[in-house]
Parts: structure tokens; sequence; C-alpha cells
């Protein structure tokens, strides 16, 4: 696939961002800030009993790959466990989204990921604290 | 000599010729000496659309040596040139986002390589698209132009570390451009942006403090030379004469102060450090003020 292939996929995501919105009833929460662009991301969660992403959702404002790799994001994270969030690869995220297109802007492309690893630590502290 | 803008006459600066308006770019649309560059911060931006016949060069990707920190040297700023059908003889029209503040930018770098046929866009992106001007998808190809580059000058327009050391020492007139909590201390970066890229906070001793966006009106175009005097020359008393050095975080914010105060209001000793709080709040025991 080509780095047109990688753009029209963000550009799509861009425009029609998927799982935007505020989650109520999100198991945990927060917000990412970041990079040269001054941008913005809060990601949801909500997860099951076996810690299994059940929903994932966000809002931000910022850059154009901020806000496509957070949309973007949301569907990866749907189905797997808090552990795999933790696990994903930033590298293969980045091949996944487009490297060729992002290449110059590694942390907006990958401030949405960096929040979702931070929302897991945000979990597990929470867990500590309540047991 | 480049026309001058009537639109743009009225406006009262030193150097008319520098700017045009949205209108003459819109008249000039197919006119093959010009070549429109689009250059943002959002690098996504000019895929979403853009003028119609425009290129873009990207500050990271196009303008960077992509290894050690500095800029591209002669010969691939002659690529540059050339792939994307610029020869020594166009004319290039820069616009972008957040009121021209990267077309400031690559303008700037373009002058290090001495490409005086340059004009930006006043309002740049947005006021193009806020006046429902076309945009297009689709990205033009030019004919490889031919094009000749010298050496780039690194000492018209740029200044280095030691030289604004000595600049500071002897109190000559240096202008920060960042936000009042980054000149103050309080902040190693923009309101919402990652604070990083500096160990210390502060400013550079005997800076005064003019953010970059002053400069600009509410739909991204520049003020009238009489409100930059008012700024620049009442509020905190540059004289046009004087040696001036303009920073900020790395050095691109301030080039938009660096247009202002050389082109538009015509001042002929001003260079732009683009180091900048980057280089300067890391460095090992040099002097640093707050607030």
């Amino acid at each position: 696939m080509g780095r047109q292939f990688y753009i029209e996929n963000l550009l799509d995501h861009y425009e029609n961002p998927r799982n935007r919105y505020k989650m109520e009833d999100a198991t945990v929460s927060i917000t990412g800030g970041n990079p040269g662009c001054g941008d913005l991301v809060t990601l949801y969660l909500k997860v099951d009993l076996e810690e299994r992403v059940i929903a994932a959702s966000f809002e931000g404002e910022g850059c154009t790959i901020s806000q496509a790799a957070a949309s973007m994001l949301t569907e990866m994270l749907i189905g797997k466990t808090l552990g795999e969030v933790r696990e994903m690869d930033i590298d293969a995220f980045i091949d996944a989204i487009g490297r060729e297109v992002i290449v110059t802007r590694p942390k907006c492309a990958t401030l949405a990921l960096n929040t979702a690893k931070a929302a897991e630590r945000k979990y597990r502290a929470a867990r500590v604290l309540q047991s | 000599m480049m026309e001058i803008d009537p639109n743009i006459s009225a406006k009262g600066y030193a150097r008319p010729e520098v700017l045009v308006s949205t209108q003459w770019v819109a008249d000039h649309l197919n006119d093959p000496s010009i070549r429109l560059v689009e250059s943002n911060e959002d690098i996504l931006l000019y895929d979403q659309g853009h003028i119609p016949g425009a290129v873009q060069i990207d500050w990271m990707r196009d303008l960077n040596d992509q290894l050690r920190r500095d800029y591209l040297d002669s010969a691939r700023f002659a690529e540059l040139m050339a792939r994307n059908g610029i020869s020594n003889q166009t004319t290039v029209v820069f616009y972008g986002d957040k009121n021209n503040w990267w077309a400031c930018y690559a303008f700037w770098v373009f002058q290090l390589f001495g490409h005086t046929k340059a004009r930006i866009m006043d309002g740049g992106r947005k006021k193009w698209i806020d006046e429902g001007r076309p945009l297009t998808r689709e990205k033009p190809s030019y004919p490889r132009a031919e094009y000749i580059a010298p050496e780039r000058d690194d000492s018209t327009y740029r200044a280095f570390r030691d030289q604004v050391m000595a600049h500071s020492a002897a109190r000559l007139p240096l202008i920060d451009v960042r936000s009042p909590k980054e000149f103050s201390g309080e902040l190693l970066h923009m309101e919402a942006y990652p604070q990083e890229g500096a160990l210390r906070g502060g400013h550079i001793p005997g800076a005064k403090n003019v953010p970059w966006a002053t400069a600009a009106n509410e739909d991204g175009t520049f003020k009238s030379a009489a409100e930059l005097r008012a700024i620049y020359e009442e509020q905190i008393g540059l004289k046009p004469e004087q040696e001036i050095i303009t920073y900020c975080r790395i050095g691109e914010r301030s080039s938009h102060t660096w247009f202002v105060l050389h082109y538009l209001l015509g001042y002929p000793k001003v260079r732009n450090y683009d180091g900048s709080w980057t280089e300067w709040g890391n460095l090992v025991g040099v002097p640093i003020e707050r607030p």
C-alpha cells in the first residue's frame, strides 16, 4: 500500500471519526496532551470483568494526524485485554497508520496510543488503591 | 522589482511587494511565473485541500537536515526547487495555517538561499477558505526546473548562540516572541503543548516580550504598518536602525516577527536566532533572566 492509501485513510478517519464521543460510563478515562501541534486527546475505555475493552471512545482537538490516529486506535482497542493494550507495539501502530506519512510527526501519531497505555496504568493504580 | 498589489499598498509597509492579497493570488492562479507553496504546521491540511496549483513544502521534511540540527544545504535546496518546478526566475508565493506562521518560516529559509522572488499571501490558508475560494485535492505536477542555488548565507538573517550572547551582553534589542508564560519561565512551551525541549525556563537577559501573533489581525492578515510601529516602536522602543535579534523556541514563531520587522517595517538589520530557547534553555552556564 502506497503513501496515498495511508493519506486517504487518515483523512477518512479525521473527517469521519469513529467512536468520537464522551463515554459517561467509562471504566477509565484520561487526557493526554501533546506535541508540536497543541494536540489533546481524552480517551475513554469501558472494560468487562476480564479486563477486556468492550467500548473505546475519544474526544480531542489538534492536528489531523493526532485526531485520525485516535479514531483508528479506538477501533483497534475494542476486544483487547488491558494487558494487550499495555503490550501494544508503537512501531507496529505507526506501520498500521502509515509510517511514511507520519514520519516527521511521530508524537502526534502516537499520542492516542500513549494515552491508552496511561489509561491502563491509571486503571491498575485505582485497583491497587481499592484492594 | 515585483509588482505591488494595490490591496496591500494601502497598509503602508516599507516593502509592500513581499505581500499579496488572496484576490491577487486568485487572479494569478494560471500565471506560470508564479509558484504557490503551502507550508503548514499540520502536515495533512494540504491533502485535505489546497489552492489549485499549489505545492507543499514541509518545514520538517523538506527544509531541515534530517540528521543534524540545521537546514538543508545548497545542493538539496536546489533539488527541492527543481522538483517543485521552481527556477531562479520563479516568484514563490507562500501561504499556510496559523497566521502564516510556517509560511514565514519557509520564506525565511528561502532567504538564506537568496531566493528574493518570494512573497506571502496575506491572511494565509484560513482567509482563502473563509472567503469561499476554491480548494482542490489534486496534486499538481510541474516539469523539473533548472535551479542554481548559492551557498547558504548564515550571516545576514540568521543568528547563532555566541552572537546572541554578545548581543545580550551589549544590551542590544532582543525580541522574545513566545507567550508571556514561556517568557517568565512558568512554562517551557506554549499552553497545552508538551512542556519539553528545555531544562530551564526564562528568557535571554535583556529580551523584551512581544508574542508573535500580536502582529496579526483576527483574520490572519498582518496589521497595518502604523499599528505595527505602535507595537514595536512606541510600546517597546525599537529603533529601525538597530541590530535586532528575534527568537522563540526553535525559530519558527520568531521568523514571523523577523518578517514583520525586516520587510513590513523595513528595518535593515534583523536576524532570527533559530537555536532559540531549545538551545539557550539547555546550555550550561549561560545567563537566564526571570521573570
